[in-house]
């Protein structure tokens, strides 16, 4: 048997965390630099505030509806997840993280300990709450993806208590029965249209179809689910997560910018930034992809037609990997060059390293020199440097400096549990 | 050949993880074998405060008392709180509560269907709380108290 347990609006939780006197009230939560909503709590979305909307278009409903606004609190969350995360394996041994506030447990042979898979449930429940003060729903079935529709199903049906057990054939029956397509885990848009398009609507339908049509209309993938739909557990617990097979960072410049100097400040700040990254995770990278876009919503102020439109992208394969940023700069910056284009309105430039591999990895190819060392040991120094002082004392030269760029978020709240400067003060 | 009886104690046996690789040194020369170290048998971890102090780690906040209600307790403006979560609080636990719109330190009492909060400056009264009428919220129990030693003042 396989658990799902997830926090119920993760972000909005993690602020309700330290402030109780915001539970029950509706929340949002705005993208890096204020621009959308990113998360929001049962009751904002209960206003109709739509995830991804642009902040000033809630305003009317934030102002009327005493809406409370927070800047998304990377650290906060981050936090809070890896205690989730550690707290889980108290449970089982087996835990696969599977995303910042998803977590799937295999339940097998703890039946001993724990006597009813309802139990179990309501105990993760209840600790947590306890523990962290955070909500999570639990959802339990014969495979990750039925443990998905119980955890939905928890969510939805009050009666309940946050808690789904599907472990016999009449409730998994009962459950699928009314359970729409579209809402099982990777069906997307496409699929879903396409099955519809065949009259099916239901998961329950779904599991009836024949495997030869399934494997034509939606490849293997589809496949799987049916399976697992069935009872059948294709997709297993990784419990090791491979490393991160790319790095990447697409930052608005907050007003359209025409000029290349510009940009190319910009790509130096966010590419020291997730060089700084790469590091970190002790990789190096072996492609950099830059790309390039115009806002596709503006019109041109006047006549207001839609403004004239230019994106493009390009690789670069670097002749070793490294993780120097004067290195990978170099090849970037050439990038930019060659797909600039003189004449328009650039919201957005883009940043990928691909091609990771381990630090200690190190391939001389026949005609390339390995990576320069003392390079990467320059970097090594510039980090334990920044990292002392604060982000960008020691930088390069070509790197924009302006300290009220990033643009500062408006609505910071403290980081309670990892800065000493903001914990919590009781009288 | 390994004896039957030389089995391996199950304290012996590590998880490793694999992913984290570190290099280390290769000596090409000789070893010379000469007197060991004696205390190589006892050297440990150095001391480390959070061991101490946090038996927890996920279930440990740190908060900074700003109020003088529990002078008596030894809390004082300024000392760090040791504050975690793992046990459901009990009468006499000192805990940190949130009651009616703000965080507390106080000593819990239990008295069914009420709870009583006492602080331990007798210039402040206990708090009586009903769960119908007060909103009430536990973040947990203290189990240590940081402080710096008072302020040093010379006498007159």
């Amino acid at each position: 048997m396989y658990a799902l347990v997830d926090a119920n609006s993760f972000y909005a939780s993690c602020h309700q965390i330290f402030r109780p006197e915001l539970e029950a009230k509706p929340i949002i939560v705005l993208s890096n630099r204020d621009g959308n909503v990113v998360a929001r709590s049962a009751e904002a979305k209960a206003l109709g505030i739509k995830m991804g909307q642009l902040f000033f278009e809630t305003r009317e409903l934030v102002d009327a509806h005493e809406v409370v606004v927070f800047s998304s609190n990377y650290e906060l969350y981050g936090d809070i997840s890896a205690r989730l995360m550690s707290l889980l394996t108290q449970f089982t041994p087996d835990v696969e993280v599977y995303s910042i506030d998803e977590a799937f447990l295999q339940l097998e042979e703890y039946t001993g300990i724990y006597p009813t898979y309802r139990g179990l449930g309501q105990t993760i429940r209840d600790s947590i709450r306890q523990w962290l003060r955070l909500p999570v729903g639990v959802g339990i079935g014969p495979t990750k993806t039925l443990a998905k529709v119980a955890n939905r199903l928890a969510k939805i049906k009050p009666e309940l208590n946050g808690v789904c057990v599907l472990d016999t054939k009449e409730k998994i029956d009962e459950a699928l029965w009314g359970f729409p397509v579209e809402e099982l885990w990777g069906v997307g848009g496409r699929s879903a249209s396409k099955l519809k398009k065949q009259g099916i609507r239901t998961a329950y339908q779904l599991r009836e179809v024949n495997d030869d049509w399934i494997g034509r209309v939606m490849t293997v993938n589809g496949l799987r689910l049916v399976h697992e739909l069935r009872g059948l557990p294709c997709k297993l617990l990784e419990v090791n997560p491979p490393p991160r097979k790319a790095i990447c960072t697409e930052p608005g410049f907050g007003k359209v910018i025409p000029d290349l100097n510009n940009i190319t400040d910009a790509l130096t700040t966010h590419l020291s930034r997730i060089c700084e990254k790469l590091r970190k995770q002790e990789s190096l990278c072996g492609a950099v992809t830059v790309w390039l876009r115009t806002n596709p919503h503006r019109r041109t102020p006047g006549n207001y037609l839609p403004a004239k439109q230019y994106s493009s992208s390009v690789t670069v394969r670097l002749p070793h990997p490294t993780s120097s940023t004067l290195e990978i700069i170099k090849y970037a910056e050439s990038g930019l060059k060659a797909i600039f284009k003189f004449g328009y309105n650039y919201q957005r430039v883009g940043i990928m390293l691909t091609d990771l591999v381990p630090a200690d990895y190190r391939q001389v190819g026949v005609f390339a020199k390995g990576p320069d060392e003392r390079l990467i040991r320059l970097s090594a120094v510039v980090d334990k440097v920044n990292k002392r002082y604060g982000q960008d004392k020691l930088r390069l030269a070509s790197q924009m400096y302006n300290p009220e760029w990033p643009m500062k978020p408006a609505y910071l709240s403290p980081r309670y549990t990892t800065r000493w400067e903001d914990v919590l003060e009781v009288k | 050949m390994i004896d039957w009886i030389d089995y391996l104690p199950p304290e012996n046996i590590f998880l490793t993880d694999p992913t984290r690789r570190k290099e280390l040194p290769f000596f090409d020369t000789a070893v010379q074998a000469g007197f060991p170290n004696p205390a190589d048998n006892y050297i440990r971890q150095r001391l480390n405060l959070q061991d101490l102090c946090v038996l927890h780690p996920d279930n440990t906040y740190f908060v900074k008392a700003v109020g003088e209600s529990m002078l008596g307790d030894y809390i004082f403006p300024g000392s760090i709180l040791v504050v975690d979560s793992t046990r459901p609080i009990e009468t006499g636990m000192v805990i940190v509560i949130w009651v009616n719109e703000g965080w507390c330190v106080k000593r819990y009492i239990d008295k069914s269907p009420m709870i009583v909060l006492e602080s331990s400056n007798e210039n402040y009264a206990p708090m009586y709380l009903h769960p119908d009428r007060d909103r009430v919220a536990v973040l947990g129990e203290v189990t240590y108290i940081i402080s710096k030693p008072p302020r040093y003042a010379r006498p007159r």
